[in-house]
């Protein structure tokens, strides 16, 4: 059962009203198709409620004159929109081949022992941090990056990691 | 040499010229630094002209194909009968790979001429840049610019339009990023048709990487003949290129250097070598998908489309990837191929399943529970899912697996016969 | 005519129009590329990657789905580097497949079971230590099951919901080797043609709730028909498991269906294996109906029209074969004769992706061949004529309420209701005899026998054959003198229409 329909006691509040809505139809209007604005639809979605929810991917679908499926298999295929709730801080590392070897392992370790998440994809029992492993972020000279939300951070090392997790907590 | 590094003087400064340099990234600093006037010159000049000038500098795509761009820009139809597009692939995913990221982030500027000049070339009205999700910030460097840009009114009736990926290596493909444009999955099409007939929105599209659209208004500016006089080596190698040098190294960073130049000295000169103690054990010199270079065949290469295939690889995107005698070879190819299975867009079957499955025997290996059959399994796998498939992500796996086993066949062994302890749990 | 290609296909030369796909022009040269996303009622996909050919001067091999001929092509579909292209991908789809053909309904007609005893390995080189990919079952809508295990991507049943249905409710959900086809949690495959999934599944992935666990592939035997659900015309093949009919499934013709049907028409099959069938001939005396031989129901039914005179009555079922309508109509000619026939409506629902493909709103598969012989459908005036006609023959319409102050024959498959008939004579059902239907465009059907009639029933041609001067002795026999007599149907005969049929007034000129 998905998390939208366990929470059925509150009705979904439609993401594409007001500004957002004047947001997304200023993206519309660049595609011959309004599909086009697609993607940028579901980042408005991520941006106002942190996760995409079924119910959300049909409001999108409605918007944009498709179908809940195929926003549905849009929405798994691209892996930084986020199907669940995450934690306020979503961290994500670097561990491709490049980054690997310079140490990108024990980064990710230590993220997870100072944010409390203790396992990958897991959310701290704070709320506050979800840590996961990605694939190459394309900042290969600057091992390791990570994702904290928006943040591109560069030069990760477990030693500064303490320090990090401080400044966002 | 790129930000954050000084350049060296064996570099060839052209692209990154102004990497580090806050100021050249608003409008009135590029305009400064003589922007914009190669834009100005090319949308005075018949769009065959601009291409003409292109294809006579001997630019080739820098995202990783190395197609003759101007030789591209003229398979889109000589009579227009509706809209026109082009795309930017600033998806930059291959591992190893950071000079289009540097681009963004310092001279957004020099993308934005660029890509007018070439939507210009061959007449389309909207220009949309493809830029990866992960890309924060120079997602937001270049709406920044585009503002200032739109606001100064430089793009003529061209229209440039951004859109941010959401996390899908495939989509540095050029059909899958047209997909994803169309607010699709970014599943690779099937050629013919292709994009200079059907592209996105299914009209005539161009593709152009992010490098090779910032090279463009220098050579329009300074002219076919001085590009192509940028050459060390082979002559269908022409102008400088950015090399995106990482893994173990002392400096890692993006070198720009005249195409020919020998792989050697950029490790070793103007990345400040090895870290103390180390000794080079393999390169891999165009990105993750290309096959890796023992020592030997590292320190022979010349860095051009001619000479790295001669070394035994191809220069592909230019991403240098180093390691040195203490890197696992294994371990770093299980993990390229983990790369490559999660990357899968799911749709041809030998990458759907070929891909998780070398993974699965490659951890098998490193769990201590591989056999010495595997490797030929391996080597099979890696065959058959060569050459079948609808776009090179399937190959892109089996190419590390391949040279890897072929050139580091003792590494596997000692994991195999238990020389060596596992490193992973099965 | 079209430009023509020629190339040859392993080593036989064929001619084809120019834009052909490689893997159609190999039929031609009687060689079946094995494939899996290929189908050619779908837009091409070129994903699973099986039909892999050699084709000369290409680098390197080529997906025959996607290839279009060119001329003086070689193509090889049998080199050893075809086949070892096609055996890496076999191999590589069994290795999350379960092996679980024992208890899957696909067995028997499974083309991933086919190709890979063509031309698979001996044996897998997977480890048996790895788990297989896993999802649960999923249940997609009225009658369609999901088995994710064995789903092998090939994406026909997403197609066919996008590019056919045009109501796109699955799609390929999550990519890599977690890739499965999804469906929204608020969507439901519930379109009224979504059944065709299930046949365009090439593995046991996409199941028919219906038909579950019913029987196995080789238990069935098969029969061409044409759907009874519409006035259409579906060709369809029955498959029957000892003497039931248990599935109904399209049978290809790209006049008609191409190579669907719709779920009304799939499901359309229960009144076939009625229990309540009307076994042996029965004659009225006094209050009570005796069971006859034949020979003395045939007489009494001419003792009865020739004593009769003026008018008489048809009141007919539009599941009526034509030649039992023919027959009947002429059984009665001395008379002053109406006909008519009833028709059920219902709602219509088109195929958007193809032209003149709907379940029509009149649920009657011989209408226009009822009507091409002269009944008609304004059934209220028939009945009010029956009231006064000396003779009133109904055909197979069990429910139907009639007042008359004439005799009643009663020709049909189940004991009429309420009708106070002379006569009752039992008759074969449709998969019970070979027959013809005219669908509403007008193009002539044939359907064949699946089974044998129960007891003492006989189609209808035959019934009302015994009546006419010459009996025919067969319904081909029954047809061709129909075509003889009447102009629609001139020139035609059952070897002339064969599986595909032919429009009416096409033997007489007119093309079809």
């Amino acid at each position: 059962m998905s998390a939208a329909h366990a929470a059925e006691a509150e009705p979904y509040q439609p993401v594409f009203v007001g500004k957002t809505l004047d947001r997304l139809n200023e993206i519309i209007a660049r595609y011959p198709a309004k599909q086009g604005a697609l993607l940028p639809a579901l980042w408005l979605v991520q941006e106002a409620r942190g996760w995409i929810s079924d119910d959300a991917m049909a409001e999108v679908a409605t918007v944009l004159d498709t179908t809940a499926a195929h926003v549905k298999g849009v929405v798994t295929f691209y892996t930084m929109y986020h199907q669940h709730p995450v934690g306020k801080n979503f961290v994500q590392v670097c561990t491709t081949s490049c980054c690997n070897i310079c140490g990108a392992e024990d980064v990710v370790k230590a993220l997870l022992e100072e944010t409390g998440a203790k396992e990958l994809g897991a959310t701290s029992p704070d709320g506050k941090w979800t840590v996961i492993e990605v694939e190459c972020l394309g900042a290969c000279g600057f091992p390791t990056p990570i994702l904290v939300n928006d943040d591109f951070i560069e030069n990760v090392t477990p030693e500064k990691v303490p320090e990090l997790v401080r400044k966002y907590r | 040499m790129g930000y954050p590094q000084k350049p060296h003087p064996k570099e060839t400064v052209v692209l990154s010229e102004y990497f580090g340099d806050p100021e050249a990234r608003t409008f009135k600093g590029w305009v400064k630094r003589g922007g914009y006037e190669a834009l100005k010159k090319a949308l005075a000049m018949d769009p065959n002209a601009v291409t003409e000038e292109v294809k006579n500098s001997g630019l080739r795509g820098r995202g990783g194909a190395g197609f003759p761009t101007g030789l591209k820009w003229t398979f889109m139809p000589k009579e227009k009968k509706g809209p026109h597009y082009l795309c930017v692939n600033a998806d930059e995913s291959e591992p190893g790979t950071f000079k289009d990221r540097e681009i963004m982030r310092w001279t957004p500027h020099a993308l934005l001429e660029g890509t007018a000049i070439a939507a210009h070339a061959i007449r389309a009205e909207v220009a949309y840049i493809y830029i990866r999700g992960e890309f924060t910030e120079p997602w937001t460097v270049m709406t920044q610019a585009l503002a200032e840009a739109n606001a100064a009114k430089v793009f003529g009736n061209i229209t440039i339009y951004l859109h941010r990926g959401a996390g899908a290596y495939i989509c540095g493909e050029e059909t899958a990023l047209m997909n994803s444009i169309e607010g699709k999955r970014g599943n690779p099409r099937i050629k013919p048709p292709f994009p200079a007939v059907a592209g996105v929105f299914g009209k005539p599209t161009t593709i152009n990487n992010v490098e090779t659209l910032a090279a463009v208004p220098h050579i329009i500016k300074r002219g076919s003949a001085w590009y192509k006089g940028l050459c060390l080596s082979s002559p269908k190698s022409t102008g400088t290129k950015l090399f995106s040098v990482c893994g173990h190294i002392q400096k890692p960073g993006n070198v720009e250097v005249t195409m020919g130049f020998p792989l050697k000295d950029v490790i070793y000169e103007m990345c400040g070598g090895m870290r103390p103690g180390r000794t080079l054990k393999a390169c891999i010199p165009g990105g993750s998908s290309v096959p890796i270079l023992t020592k030997e065949e590292t320190e022979k290469c010349l860095l051009d489309y001619e000479g790295v295939a001669e070394a035994g690889s191809l220069l592909g995107s230019g991403g240098v990837i180093v390691f040195d005698d203490s890197a696992d070879m294994v371990y770093q190819i299980m993990r390229l191929a983990r790369f490559y299975a999660h990357e899968s867009c799911a749709q041809c079957t030998q990458c759907r399943e070929g891909t998780a499955w070398t993974t699965k025997i490659m951890e098998r290996i490193l769990a201590g529970k591989g056999q010495m059959k595997d490797l030929d399994l391996l080597l099979d796998l890696s065959e058959n899912m060569t050459g079948k498939t609808i776009c090179v992500l399937s190959d892109s796996c089996a190419t590390p697996v391949i040279s890897g086993i072929r050139k580091f066949r003792s590494e596997f062994e000692d994991y195999i016969t238990g020389k060596k302890r596992p490193v992973m749990v099965a | 005519m079209a430009d023509l290609v020629n190339l040859t296909i392993d080593d036989v030369a064929v001619s084809v129009p120019k834009g052909t796909l490689v893997i159609e022009a190999a039929k031609q040269a009687g060689v079946l590329v094995p494939h899996y996303c290929y189908h050619p009622g779908l837009p091409v996909a070129g994903v699973c990657r099986m039909c892999l050919v050699e084709v000369e001067k290409a680098p390197k091999l080529q997906i025959a789905c996607a290839t279009q001929v060119t001329e003086g092509m070689v193509v090889r579909t049998r080199s050893g580097q075809a086949k070892s292209g096609r055996t890496g991908v076999l191999e590589l789809l069994l290795i999350n497949h379960p092996l679980d053909c024992p208890i899957c309904d696909q067995a028997g007609e499974c083309e991933l079971q086919d190709f890979t005893f063509q031309e698979g390995r001996p044996s897998t080189r997977y480890s048996p230590t790895y788990p297989k990919r896993f999802n649960p079952v999923e249940d997609f809508g009225p009658d369609v099951l999901y088995v994710p295990n064995r789903c092998i991507l090939c994406t026909r049943c997403v197609r066919f919901m996008e590019d056919v249905a045009k109501e796109p409710v699955l799609n390929v959900s999550e990519r890599g080797d977690r890739a499965f086809v999804g469906i929204h949690p608020d969507a439901q495959l519930d379109h009224p043609w979504s059944g065709n999934v299930v046949d365009l599944c090439p593995v046991g992935s996409l199941l028919s709730k219906d038909f579950l666990h019913k029987a196995r592939a080789w238990e069935l035997d098969k029969t061409a028909s044409v759907c009874t659900g519409c006035s259409q015309g579906c060709n369809v093949t029955l498959d029957l498991r000892d003497d039931t009919v248990v599935r109904i499934r399209p049978r290809a013709n790209l006049d008609v269906n191409q190579y669907f049907i719709c779920d009304h028409g799939r499901g359309h099959y229960r009144w076939m294996n009625r229990g309540d069938r009307v076994e042996a001939p029965l004659v009225r005396d006094g209050a009570d109906l005796r069971a006859v031989d034949w020979d003395e129901a045939l007489d009494r039914v001419r003792t009865l029209l020739k004593g009769a005179g003026g008018s008489a009555v048809a009141l007919v079922s539009p599941k009526t074969s034509t030649e039992g309508l023919y027959f009947a109509r002429k059984a009665l000619a001395r008379f002053n004769w109406s006909g008519a026939f009833q028709v059920v409506m219902g709602e219509e629902a088109p195929l958007a992706g193809v032209p003149n493909l709907a379940l029509r709103a009149e649920r009657a598969p011989n209408g226009k061949g009822a009507e091409l012989l002269g009944y008609t459908r304004d059934y209220a005036a028939a009945l009010k004529a029956a009231e006064k006609a000396a003779v009133v023959l109904v055909i197979d319409d069990p429910e139907a309420q009639i007042k008359t102050s004439g005799q009643v024959i009663y020709l049909g498959t189940a004991a009429p209701a309420s009708l106070n008939a002379a006569i009752v004579l039992p008759m074969a059902l449709m998969v019970e005899e070979d027959g013809t239907y005219v669908n509403r465009d007008g193009r002539v059907q044939r359907y064949f026998q699946g089974r044998g009639t129960p007891a003492m029933a006989r189609p209808a041609w035959w019934v009302l054959g015994q009546l006419a001067d010459v009996a025919p002795d067969s319904a081909s026999a029954a047809f061709d003198v129909m075509a003889a007599d009447v102009e629609a149907f001139r020139g035609m005969s059952y070897a002339t229409l064969g599986l595909a049929g032919q429009r009416t007034g096409a033997g007489a000129g007119v093309p079809a």
